[in-house]
């Protein structure tokens, strides 16, 4: 119970800033590329650096372990291209899904039902076999260096491997990101509602709230998305019990539903061409498939998995970028 | 506002970035001084459209709301220079 109501406060929170932040990674990734803006991923990135030192100071403290998913390089590299494409069709990433449903989009409806039931099928139902032809790829290790950091076993991260102090390398690659976020040229939008550094800022209490809580309540992970919609759907299909996750994927729906009415944003939206409802079915199947054979869409391996160091969460990102650059390509770049 | 318009594209509904890349296929089709009317029903894409279309050198005449998150919005071809 104290699992469904923490998670319930997280995605409350986390809701009204992806509602209000308009923060879809999908349009992060595709605007750099397709339209050369860089507002929404310097938000996310400056979350990410921050989020680089806040994850093992939390660590360093007792108050969670770090749990990097597993290195799969054939999931994180197949799972991820299909993600990456699946955003781009769906017109939203994981989470940029989840908080359209709330906001009334019904192409979202369409995205997240095949999205929750394509994950369902490939972790626990009739795709498994797709999950086991890769397992033999998995790898966990049992850290040796800054194991006081981690739970006892987790998939590699850029420390373990280099067998370099957790710490080095998280203030390393944190000072990067605040590099190029401060260091290079931010395209200006005075029309945004949040600025890219308040979306950023907002961002890292949820991710650390969410962690603790997620970890206190015996879920040894962050946020995450995918995970949500399969324990919703197994809760509908199955009766099994709500988890963190997937009261924090309803908490996201009711806060982004609430956030949106109050700024009068909300609305039944219905395209005229009935061929975007089939591009949304197939964009949610691949956001669906992908995150499974990945271990965690934009939100389980980018957002909340780079910024543990976990090798297997900076694969799968950069085949989520590539792939949504490849499918922004194919539908909207050539003209 | 009471202007002539050249063409209208209608993106209500549409899965983002759908309106965005429509709007600008429409304006690279069209005439200088032609007036391109926008009807959309996202509120980013009410943000992002006008701006995208200021940054390529066309006016945009008006942002109007027509409804509950609902906009039209006319922009002038090359009305920028």
């Amino acid at each position: 119970m104290e699992a469904i109501i923490f998670g319930l406060i997280t995605g409350l929170a986390f809701g009204w800033i992806l509602q209000r932040g308009r923060v879809c990674f999908n349009s992060a990734f595709r605007d750099l590329y397709l339209m050369k803006d860089n507002f929404l991923f310097k938000a996310i990135t400056l979350a990410m650096a921050i989020e680089l030192l806040v994850f093992p100071l939390m660590a360093q403290f007792g108050w969670i372990k770090l749990n990097p998913k597993p290195l799969n390089i054939v999931g994180q590299i197949v799972g991820g291209f299909i993600f990456g494409m699946g955003m781009v069709l769906a017109g939203g990433c994981a989470s940029g899904t989840t908080y359209r449903v709330g906001e009334g989009n019904t192409t979202s409806w369409v995205a997240a039902f095949t999205y929750a039931l394509t994950a369902t099928a490939v972790k626990h139902g009739g795709l498994n076999g797709l999950l086991k032809a890769i397992s033999r790829f998995t790898v966990k290790v049992s850290p040796t260096t800054s194991a006081n950091l981690y739970d006892p076993k987790v998939g590699p991260t850029l420390a373990t491997a280099l067998h370099i102090n957790h710490w080095i390398i998280a203030i390393i690659f944190s000072a990067l990101l605040f590099w190029y976020v401060f260091g290079t040229k931010t395209t200006k939008r005075p029309d945004a509602k949040m600025s890219w550094k308040a979306i950023g800022l907002w961002l890292v209490p949820v991710a650390a709230f969410g962690f603790w809580s997620s970890y206190i309540t015996g879920r040894h992970y962050g946020l995450g998305i995918t995970g949500g919609w399969v324990s919703i759907t197994q809760m509908y299909t199955q009766g099994k019990m709500l988890n963190w996750e997937g009261a924090e994927v309803l908490g996201i729906i009711i806060a982004a539903f609430i956030s949106a009415l109050a700024a009068k944003e909300f609305k039944f939206r219905v395209p005229k061409r009935g061929v975007a409802y089939l591009q949304t079915a197939i964009g949610g199947t691949f956001l669906g498939l992908g995150a499974a054979l990945a271990f965690g869409c934009n939100i389980g391996n980018y957002f909340t998995g780079i910024p543990q160091l976990g090798i297997g969460s900076l694969i799968a990102g950069v085949c989520f970028i590539l792939g949504n650059w490849f499918m922004s390509w194919l539908l909207y770049g050539r003209s | 506002m009471d202007v002539k318009v050249t063409k209208t594209i209608d993106e209500r509904g549409e899965v983002c970035p759908v309106p965005d890349v429509d709007t600008k296929r429409a304006w690279k089709s069209m005439k200088s001084g032609e007036v391109l009317e926008v009807l959309v029903d996202y509120p980013l894409s009410k943000e992002r459209i006008p701006a995208n279309a200021e940054k390529a050198g066309h006016k945009v005449l008006a942002i109007e709301e027509t409804g509950p998150s609902e906009w039209r919005i006319l922009i002038q071809i090359g009305g920028k220079e």
